[in-house]
């Protein structure tokens, strides 16, 4: 009977510790473990709000007219849906294409140069962009400390109003790691709880065949940089990694974007250069550029017909993730920032 | 009652004979005399120099007797900052007396295993001005000045030296030989550093890169015991 009595505890203990946990992140069936360290950043609702609330308040620009949401639209996938290259505060424009935002728990470098080596450092480069949000962590640290409203949420996630940089960039760090993307149609169907028209399974036979090797699944990305062999946009002449290593076996290398939500992820690459997938495909079949540095997958040109680049975008379209694009934990925080007098 | 006050006395004093153990000093000069910012220094070649910012890192502080490590700093991180006169005290408080050593080593700049590991608080927390943000890392070493020879805006210089991967590694080890003295003062020549370099065609960097790592390189030559 004792014993009984203990095993029914246990499972009521695991219950509720399940019950508390599973909702802030989830590792889905068949993921591999994500590469952010969760022991070293522990997972509240307290300080994913207050990341959150950060995301969407533009007390991190200089002029207070710019906040992260400004380029990065939950409706979208995060990603700047018709804007090619990122927009900051006085109408300034940036070089490069602000990226859709999900699933970065499993993320190895950031930014299309692979820039930043940690999701925790990630936000700081925005914030101190010129063209972004021009603005100074120490700064945006000492708004907060002068901010009741932030005083409030860092004590009840602390239980020490004191604010500074390490906090609140792992608050936000918080909130982007719970931004998760994995029930699109393509995720009900490897769960066997859908399945794919013939046109999307003809397509995804063809991404297995031409794309998978760097876009892998299930993330759609392998999150390596390489150069694609896209033509230098001379208004811009981006060299991509090169920029940080100064290694010429850099020239033009940029990160490899994950496809999921791609429906609405346009303009695509780096700089926004095309406006449909369509383009993007034929640029993979047709203007590849034979760069030294060209990673083995595109050294042979990719072949398709013209009904297959149908059949290829009639799978991608089964990336997209209603559940995730309409997902109201990832929107504007009413609840939180209500008013814009209670922050100052 | 006289033996009570001399017994007083020597309670009350040991917090203030055990605080002169255990430290570190570092004193920032120019041509021998206390480092002063914004004064115009002569330099032998007739270069005008001021200095209006000096910062670095110090960590992985140890104690070494016959080349062994005797003792080392835990979580060894401190940002020094000329502006900031207590940051030029570093306290050996969890030092133990009596340890012997004719060593003492430590790095200037933050390792990579620290710059792979996101953002910290404390000396490393981002605000401190010391951590660059289009590409991630901490700046291991600052100094900002103007010259007369620098043909830039105001005349002015900056040398922002960091970097710990791509071949662009900036941390510098610095080992000094010393007696037991106590406390430890060590002194930083800013000038030695400062004639190293040609202000007319070097005199801004703010990313990692071989310049850097060429700088870096000559910091050792700062270091001296007093």
């Amino acid at each position: 009977m004792r014993k009984l009595i203990y095993l029914l505890f246990i499972i009521f203990v695991g219950f509720v510790s399940f019950k508390t946990i599973e909702p802030l992140f989830v590792i889905p069936k068949g993921w591999q473990k994500p590469t952010y360290d969760f022991t070293k950043n522990k997972l509240t609702q307290e300080k994913i709000n207050i990341g959150r609330a950060l995301f969407y308040d533009n007390i991190l620009s200089k002029d207070s007219t710019t906040s992260c949401a400004s380029c990065h639209l939950s409706y979208t996938a995060f990603a700047h849906t018709d804007h090619a290259l990122s927009h900051g505060i006085n109408n300034r424009i940036g070089t490069r294409n602000a990226p859709a935002l999900f699933n970065l728990a499993w993320s190895k470098k950031l930014m299309w140069d692979g820039a930043i080596n940690h999701l925790d450092a990630q936000a700081l480069a925005p914030i101190h962009n010129k063209d972004e949000m021009d603005e100074t962590i120490t700064h945006v640290v000492e708004k907060l400390n002068a901010s009741i409203l932030y005083k409030k949420l860092f004590y009840a996630a602390y239980n020490d109003s004191m604010i500074t940089g390490e906090k609140t960039l792992k608050c936000i760090a918080q909130f982007l790691v719970t931004i998760q993307s994995y029930h699109s149609k393509y995720d009900s169907v490897m769960n066997h709880q859908s399945t794919f028209t013939n046109q999307e399974k003809k397509g995804y036979h063809l991404f297995q065949k031409n794309c998978a090797s760097c876009h892998a699944e299930p993330l759609f990305t392998n999150n390596e940089l390489v150069t694609n062999g896209l033509i230098v946009d001379e208004t811009l002449n981006d060299m991509g990694r090169m920029k940080i290593t100064q290694n010429v076996n850099d020239s033009l290398v940029f990160k490899i974007p994950s496809l999921r939500n791609i429906e609405f992820t346009y303009p695509y690459m780096h700089d926004g250069r095309f406006k449909k997938l369509s383009e993007v495909i034929t640029h993979y079949t047709s203007t590849v550029q034979p760069y030294k540095n060209l990673p083995n997958q595109l050294k042979k040109a990719i072949v398709l017909t013209s009904n297959e680049k149908v059949d290829l975008i009639a799978f991608l379209l089964t990336l997209t993730d209603r559940h995730f694009l309409y997902n109201r934990a990832y929107q504007f925080p009413k609840n939180i920032l209500t008013t814009t007098k209670d922050k100052q | 009652m006289r033996f009570f006050f001399v017994f007083f006395f020597c309670i009350l004093s040991t917090p203030l004979f055990a605080q002169q153990k255990n430290k570190l000093v570092f004193h920032h000069l120019f041509t021998n005399k206390p480092l002063v910012f914004n004064e115009n220094y002569i330099l032998k070649n007739k270069d005008t120099v001021s200095i209006q910012t000096f910062k670095y890192y110090i960590s992985s502080i140890q104690f070494l007797k016959n080349k062994k490590v005797v003792w080392k700093e835990k979580k060894s991180v401190h940002l020094i900052d000329e502006e900031n006169s207590p940051s030029k005290i570093i306290d050996l408080d969890n030092m133990p007396d009596g340890i012997e050593f004719d060593e003492i080593s430590f790095n200037i700049g933050i390792d990579s295993a620290t710059n792979y590991a996101g953002v910290q608080g404390g000396d490393l927390d981002p605000t401190k001005g010391m951590y660059w943000t289009w590409q991630n890392g901490y700046i291991n070493f600052k100094i900002e000045g103007k010259s007369t020879f620098c043909k830039t805006r105001n005349n002015a210089f900056q040398f922002h030296i960091g970097g710990y991967e791509n071949g662009l590694a900036t941390l510098q080890k610095i080992s000094l030989k010393i007696n037991n003295k106590k406390p430890l003062e060590i002194n930083l020549d800013v000038e030695k550093l400062i004639e190293q370099i040609n202000l007319s065609t070097q005199n801004e960097i703010m990313q990692p890169c071989k310049e850097a790592v060429e700088i870096a390189n000559k910091l050792s030559l700062l270091f001296s015991i007093q």
